[in-house]
């Protein structure tokens, strides 16, 4: 740590930090976009001179120390300095989701009072001049494409090419150049450095107010920790607004000095990611999970001898890639096969997906299936998890490179203190934690212990090595009779990964023992039926057959081994289960409109089902409505089978944790 | 929109053995303008089409385009004079890729020789790099930066239509005709192309005809209409007078025959 913390005091914040880069490293890449199908390429110094223009046409229309400036759109060059240039003046930058809807801008813009926004393109200008009538604070927009704008008649409406140009010809006067420099001095690393609205998932979105000093302290941990040097570099392809983009490329970037390079488009970002091949990379479990169908569906496709190369070294992989991957004794002889695996399978199969120089790649967000974080890792790429949330600037915990598995989330990042609190919910302290929710005092005492941790609303719990293990929303945990922790999206996310099971709703708070309702994936076990001349004309047909139980049966039962496995969870095995007579729907309320089950209302729903697993009886009937794609109204009626299984024994290694 | 007049047919008739495909129909195109020809199928459109840019020859009247007027002309005459056209059935090289089948647009303002061009140096280069920028602009314009190197056999039919008006615009026409280039689409995909249609128009000042059966398209993009039915004029004028006139009313429901 000791290097990378040196000169701390003298660059508190980003606007300080990005004139260092330009004495130490000025003539290095900063920035790239691809333009008109070739990338373009700005060094430090050409950014610090093109933020500096932003800076001083943002004062030009009067902005000032402690007005808020949002930024929409996708992750564009001049969007990035727009944000520097905020913190430049000390104004406070707000980046907005680029796909919200124009009343979700406007409960964002006019919450965080902002004087000016900076926005992508016509189509970002559009929504906001659609709700314009309802921002009163809202001052000026600019915007950086000028396509389609050029007709538009809103005289509080400025090219931002325009007001770099204006803010050039002021700094021409030395004086002013004098004056702009002074104001980057006189910034503090205890001002607010950015607001980062939460999604919003859990209620209404709230803004994250993060500082300077806290925001580069956390960067520079975890920069150390990832050895991340100025030439490294990323593909900004995450929403600005998100607090992975802003920590992962903003802030570390801005920390390391390394290169942020921008897609083209949104469409275009996995050939951008080919091209320019980075070395620090972050994707969500689901991107990982898309690429891999990608590469499965293009091997199907492929000759004989690539198809049997193919399954011939990811046998290979998955004997040893991640125990060598993980720094564990291998034989000489698997060594070897990995070698060569890597030569004619692997290394093709990374450049083909663009991860050749990755270096440190992370997950996060949602838990990732054991086989898919498997098949990275066996591959050779250093795909790691790391737990985080806003209000910490990202990283809670972070794995480290030779201790990584799929079922945890790591140890406790650099200078992060990690506790669990007597109910079981995860609390920390880390450098770069929030300073409050903007003008929402009691919302962030609320989220605040008394001594100073910030409340996850997560619940999880220390694996006998070191590593954090979330479990569900700590609302969601609930216990069984027997005191044992139920934590159902747990068991749920279990059950999940496998493919025949698409939704599943475990049910147990206040019971006795765990029970589970499950969907089954009408694609992969209606794929199973075809090729096993099993004939049906529904899902409710098919989740009625024996053998489908029978299978899903299996499935359950090795849940509950991995279950009886773990200290924590072996008493939470799976008694009892159905194969639910209806696909779990959204319209029928039953899943959020992002495919989340909602507990609550499917136990009420399905209550006879419900009460049926704990009765003891075979099976359980059920009359439910269903709404059909076109919104009439039908009753569906269901019978379905009840399974009883037996549960493992814990494990030694569970009995001795 | 009283532009001069760019191109002029004057009393043209075509015929196919004893067919009459277009008989004594004359109209103008002033520079500037949109101009549709729209009429019911087999009424004359896309053989007018191919009259204008010199692939089927009139067997009376003539054709002036811009100031002159022409005797029998080929297609690349037209090509080299500033005509551009579409297709009404996509005629794209589909194992070309999408920038590749732009790039041929610009063949015509190519200067250098294939010796320089396969040498692919000094001056071949440069001219390629000037070359490759426009069709770079043509593809940021149709936002089809996704599929700048996909063959374009493998993309759907919207996107081929899409990229076709590339080839069309890279030539950088003075006359660009679209023959339907809206069928087969969806809504947000015919919204898509209207778009590009305006902005062709408008920003980069190409003057256009253009045949389609969707009503609703035609009467927003177009300046003026005119009617053809069975190879005959029955009415030209501004969309809204179109619209209400009787003849052409009983041409589309069939009425009065």
């Amino acid at each position: 740590m000791g290097s990378a913390r040196e000169g701390r005091d003298a660059n508190d914040t980003f606007a300080k930090l990005l004139r260092s880069h330009v004495a130490e490293r000025g003539q290095r890449p900063a920035f790239r976009h691809k333009d008109f199908g070739i990338w373009q390429t700005w060094t430090w110094a050409e950014v610090l001179e093109q933020t500096r223009a932003i800076a001083q046409g943002l004062l030009s229309l009067g902005l000032d120390r402690g007005d808020t400036i949002a930024v929409a759109g996708a992750n564009r060059p001049r969007l990035y300095w727009s944000m520097t240039a905020a913190q430049m003046i000390g104004a406070v930058p707000v980046p907005v989701y680029a796909d919200s809807v124009a009343d979700e801008i406007a409960a964002v813009l006019s919450h965080s009072e902002a004087a000016v926004i900076v926005a992508q393109d016509q189509e970002q200008v559009d929504k906001i001049l659609s709700v314009r009538d309802r921002l009163p604070r809202l001052r000026h927009l600019l915007f950086d494409e000028p396509r389609g704008l050029t007709d538009y008649d809103e005289p509080s409406l400025h090219a931002l090419e325009a007001i770099m140009a204006k803010g050039r010809a002021a700094l021409s006067d030395a004086r002013l150049a004098a004056a702009l420099d002074r104001r980057i001095d006189e910034g503090v690393g205890a001002d607010p450095s950015v607001i980062l609205y939460t999604s919003g998932t859990t209620g209404r979105s709230k803004g994250v107010v993060l500082s300077g000093e806290r925001a580069i302290a956390a960067a520079r941990d975890t920069v150390a920790f990832d050895k991340l040097t100025d030439r490294d570099e990323a593909l900004a392809y995450l929403p600005l607004a998100w607090v992975g983009d802003h920590y992962l490329n903003y802030a570390q970037g801005l920390v390391a000095g390394f290169c942020i390079a921008c897609p083209e488009s949104a469409d275009t970002a996995a050939t951008d990611l080919r091209e320019i091949g980075p070395t620090y990379h972050f994707a969500p479990p689901r991107v990982f999970e898309a690429l891999l169908t990608r590469v499965e569906i293009r091997m199907e496709d492929a000759g004989a001898l690539k198809r049997w190369l193919y399954r011939r070294f990811m046998a290979v992989a998955k004997r040893c890639g991640e125990k060598i991957a993980n720094g564990e004794r291998v034989p000489w002889s698997a060594r070897l096969a990995y070698r060569l695996g890597d030569l004619l399978i692997y290394a093709p199969l990374k450049n083909a997906l663009g991860f050749s120089r990755i270096r440190v790649a992370y997950t996060a967000g949602e838990a990732i299936g054991a086989d898919l974080f498997a098949f990275y890792r066996s591959i050779g790429l250093n795909l790691k998890q790391l737990y985080g949330q806003t209000e910490a600037f990202l990283f809670v915990t972070a794995q480290t490179d030779r201790a990584v598995r799929s079922d945890a989330v790591g140890p406790p990042a650099p200078n992060v203190n990690l506790r669990i609190s007597p109910d079981g919910e995860v609390q920390f302290k880390s450098p770069g934690m929030f300073v409050g929710y903007f003008r929402e005092a009691d919302k962030t005492r609320e989220a605040m212990t008394d001594d100073g941790y910030v409340k996850t609303g997560d619940a999880g719990f220390f694996e006998p090595d070191g590593q954090l293990k979330i479990v569900d929303r700590a609302k969601d945990v609930g216990r069984l009779k027997n005191g044992q922790m139920f934590a159902p999206k747990y068991i749920e996310n279990k059950l999940k990964f496998f493919a025949d099971i698409r939704e599943a709703v475990a049910v147990g708070d206040g019971r006795d023992f765990v029970t589970a309702m499950i969907n089954i994936e009408l694609a992969s076990v209606g794929n199973w039926a075809e090729r096993n001349n099993v004939s049906y004309a529904s899902y409710q047909e098919l989740a009625a057959n024996p053998q489908v139980c029978a299978m899903i049966e299996k499935h359950v039962d090795a849940v509950n081994r991995s279950l009886s496995e773990e200290a924590m969870m072996a008493g939470a095995q799976i008694r009892r289960f159905l194969i639910l007579p209806k696909e779990l729907d959204a319209d029928d309320g039953e899943l959020t409109r992002t495919q989340k089950v909602r507990r609550g209302f499917i136990a009420s729903r399905y209550a006879p089902l419900v009460e049926g697993l704990y009765t003891g009886a075979s099976e359980a009937s059920i009359a439910a409505e269903i709404t059909f794609e076109d919104g009439r109204k039908g009753k569906l009626v269901g019978t379905s089978r009840i399974v009883d299984m037996a549960p493992f024994p814990r494990t030694k290694d569970a009995c001795a944790a | 929109m009283s532009g001069e007049i760019l191109l002029s047919v004057d009393d043209v008739s075509l015929s196919f053995g004893g067919v009459r495909a277009i008989a004594d129909v004359s109209f103008d195109i002033r520079k500037g303008e949109v101009r549709a020809i729209i009429g019911p199928n087999g009424a004359g459109k896309t053989s007018m089409l191919n009259v204008v840019n010199g692939f089927y020859h009139p067997q009376k009247g003539e054709i002036t385009y811009r100031g002159r007027t022409r005797a029998r002309m080929k297609p690349h005459e037209a090509a080299e004079q500033g005509i551009a056209r579409t297709f009404q059935n996509v005629a794209l090289f589909k194992g070309m890729t999408t920038l590749d089948n732009i790039m041929t647009g610009r063949s015509l303002r190519m200067k250098r020789n294939i010796f320089w061009q396969a040498l692919r140096h000094g001056p071949a280069l440069d001219e390629e790099i000037k070359h490759r920028r426009v069709c770079e602009e043509i593809i940021d314009f149709l936002q089809i930066e996704h599929i700048r190197k996909t063959p374009v056999g493998a993309l759907p039919y919207g996107l081929q239509k899409r990229v076709e008006l590339g080839r069309a615009l890279a030539m950088e026409p003075e006359l660009l005709l679209l023959d339907e280039p809206m069928a087969g689409m969806n809504l947000e995909e015919k919204e898509d192309m209207s778009r590009f249609i305006v902005e062709a128009n408008r920003l980069r000042g190409a003057t256009i005809a253009l045949i389609e059966h969707d009503m609703g398209v035609v009467m927003d993009l177009s300046d003026r209409v005119v009617v053809l039915e069975y190879g005959r004029k029955i009415a030209d004028g501004v969309p809204d007078m179109v619209k209400s006139d009787q003849k052409v009313i009983d041409a589309y429901l069939g009425a009065g025959r």
